[in-house]
């Protein structure tokens, strides 16, 4: 009995974790679908986010405002603000300029971005782990055995909900909107999309504006739910969701959502059945073994290289 | 045309070297090393503090031998990369007497270098042992090691007649060796260890490590590392209720720990120097940082005011600024510090040095337990 409230608990622990890499993962695997490169700033554009809503939450309480939810809400708001705003730049200043050169070209001005907004965070706001309070404690306490009791936080099941509501509103949004489908159509085929009257730069724009906004989620989630923020830590965040997305199936949204949980899941069940010493050497371990066996990921579909 | 031109180059350099040399002489330079930036950079705050404080107070009153102490300083991040790189430029700028560094990943590589190239290094803050065991000569520190206070904190914790206590640590220089020090005595007073394990510095989720510990049933948690793990530890480990009390070294006690983990550092234990700042015979100092508006309580205050104080007075005693007579003099004498009377061993550590069990509270401040 015991093992098995052990073992929940720990499935709970990496999905949480996992929702979050998840939300993280989505901006890699969207702008990897439509312009075929890899965004590796989008960690900072995740960081960035937590330090937006960070300094909304201590603005607010310096107003005196109390009521949680309207924290929250505007928090939020803030963080996506800012990191959308971010994204849109990252994109118009160092991506746009290169797009359409050798692939090599942008991914190396891709680094080059996430290096300068992690030392302009370090430069603006001090090296230093900064606490995020935490405003949603407590929880449900169930099933309890021997010394051993499962927790479900609120703090985790905001998490989930959260997560779960982003994913389906960005769902909807794909399949139904017109924008939508505009970004699946620019996906398939950029060239013919613009032929048929596409504006392709702003459906661009547009990916990079959504993967941002929803960084700035987990960026608020997260910040609360660790308890810290420093500015290096959208760093390893930024790749473990690289890693979930193409675990998942770089391209895919769905593949994005399953990697980012199986990920979550698989490193809490290294740290609680193995060590925690071993956690990144298995996730980073699952990365090598799909890149080896199914490069395409788990959902990612085949396809011909883009020229 | 051109002979002249050249000889009068030769001219004005040699003339400028030697008035380099000149001022060279009338000075001491001690160089300060250690993290002005990066997530430890508050311990680098208080090294700089206590250096400083002591420069200034030697040169008040008459500098060394009438030669005047000048400080320069350095950023190491706490980074054995950086480390290496801070040292060779000490190097290059011609110092021969080091305070620092902080950090002993940092201190280990550095002193490497110092030692290859004759300079005299007195660390304020590094406990690993490793840093003197490797029969060095210009290596001397102003704080005790680990293995001290590793047995302290594994007393202490045996002392409460634990049923079970897991050992966490952050798989570096520092934490595991503080870690397994305590591991060893508490094996050797026959305390069950529960879980022995390591974290990745820097990583943010410990919510798995808190269900094992929750699972293991552990009633004490000792944490070998610094205070940004083991304030997400504390923090998140009170929000799933797991009750077990916690101890950490030197390295969690700061008033950074209570930013991070709030309400949840109260009652952490934490093995620290006695306070130097509470000593009667040290008013007179406290007096002097706090009228220039500094905190003299952080653990490596005065530590690294001692550092200094032993340089100069070895130097006084050495009656010369060659390292190794320095060296040769700081290990024959005994000297009177703000931090006691200090008197070397063979490999550079004190021959005595206290830890005292502290317990911490929620806004920062600590009482002592025993």
């Amino acid at each position: 009995m015991q093992d098995l409230l052990y073992f929940s608990q720990q499935l709970i622990n990496g999905l949480t974790i996992g929702s979050a890499y998840a939300l993280i993962a989505i901006g890699y695997t969207m702008v990897y679908g439509i312009i075929g490169m890899i965004n590796f700033a989008h960690g900072e554009i995740y960081m960035i986010g937590a330090y937006t809503a960070l300094l909304a939450i201590t603005g607010l309480a310096t107003l005196g405002v109390t009521w949680l939810p309207l924290i929250l809400l505007i928090a939020l708001i803030c963080a996506m603000i800012v990191s959308s705003s971010m994204g849109w730049a990252v994109e118009r200043v160092a991506y746009r300029p290169v797009r359409g050169r050798h692939r090599l070209i942008p991914l190396i001005s891709a680094i080059g971005m996430s290096i300068f907004l992690q030392n302009y965070v370090h430069l603006a706001q001090g090296s230093r782990n900064i606490g995020f309070p935490a405003l949603i404690e407590g929880g449900f306490q169930f099933g309890s055995s021997g010394a051993f009791q499962m927790s479900l936080s609120y703090m985790q099941i905001t998490i989930f909900i959260t997560t779960l509501i982003c994913m389906t509103l960005l769902s909807l949004f794909i399949s139904r909107s017109r924008t939508g489908r505009a970004c699946r159509a620019v996906s398939q085929d950029i060239g013919m999309a613009n032929l048929l009257g596409i504006d392709t730069n702003r459906i661009i724009s547009a990916t990079f504006v959504i993967g941002a906004a929803l960084a700035a989620v987990a960026g608020l989630l997260l910040g609360m739910y660790y308890g810290s923020i420093d500015p290096l830590f959208g760093f390893i965040a930024g790749l473990k969701a690289f890693t979930a997305a193409v675990l998942g199936g770089i391209g895919s949204i769905p593949g994005a959502m399953l990697g980012g949980l199986i990920l979550g899941v698989s490193e809490s069940m290294t740290s609680g059945y193995l060590s925690g010493e071993y956690k990144d050497v298995v996730s980073f371990g699952l990365l090598i073994l799909i890149l080896l066996f199914k490069p395409t990921g788990l959902l990612g579909k085949p396809e011909v290289e883009k020229i | 045309m051109r002979t002249p031109v050249k000889k009068l180059a030769i001219a004005v350099s040699t003339s400028i070297a030697l008035l380099g040399a000149g001022q060279a002489a009338a000075e001491i330079q001690v160089g300060i090393a250690g993290p002005m930036t990066g997530p430890v950079a508050q311990y680098g705050d208080m090294q700089f503090s206590g250096a400083r404080m002591a420069i200034e107070q030697i040169n008040a009153n008459g500098g060394v031998n009438g030669e005047k102490l000048v400080g320069v300083e350095y950023d190491d991040v706490c980074d054995p990369k950086q480390a290496v790189t801070v040292a060779n430029s000490l190097v290059n700028d011609g110092v021969r007497f080091v305070v620092g560094h902080l950090c002993s990943s940092s201190t280990q590589p550095a002193s490497d270098i110092y030692e290859d190239e004759g300079i005299l290094m007195v660390t304020p803050a590094s406990t690993s042992p490793e840093i003197t065991e490797r029969g060095y000569e210009l290596v001397f520190r102003t704080i005790g090691l680990d293995s001290m206070q590793g047995p302290v904190a594994g007393n202490y914790i045996a002392s409460l007649n634990p049923e079970r206590v897991a050992i966490v640590h952050d798989k570096q220089q520092y934490g595991e060796g503080i870690a397994t020090a305590v591991r060893d005595t508490l094996k050797g007073q026959g305390v069950e260890i529960a879980m022995f394990e390591g974290i990745t510095a820097g990583d943010k989720d410990f919510s798995s490590l808190i269900t094992k510990l929750k699972q293991a049933d552990v009633d004490y948690v000792y944490y070998g590392g610094y205070h940004p793990e083991l304030g997400l530890i504390l923090r998140q480990a009170r929000q799933a209720d797991l009750d077990a009390t916690f101890m950490g070294p030197e390295g969690v006690g700061n008033k950074d720990i209570n930013t991070i983990a709030g309400e949840a550092a109260e009652g952490l234990l934490v093995t620290l120097p006695p306070s130097f700042d509470q000593k009667a015979e040290n008013q007179k100092l406290v007096a002097a940082f706090e009228s220039k508006g500094e905190d003299p309580s952080g653990p490596f205050v005065l530590t690294s005011y001692a550092a200094v104080q032993l340089i100069a007075e070895g130097i006084e005693k050495a009656d010369s600024t060659d390292p190794f007579d320095v060296a040769e003099a700081l290990r024959s004498n005994s000297f009177e510090t703000p931090i006691g009377t200090v008197e070397y061993d063979k490999a550079g550590d004190m021959k005595s040095f206290e830890f005292v069990v502290y317990e911490w509270h929620s806004d920062g401040s600590k009482t002592p337990v025993k």
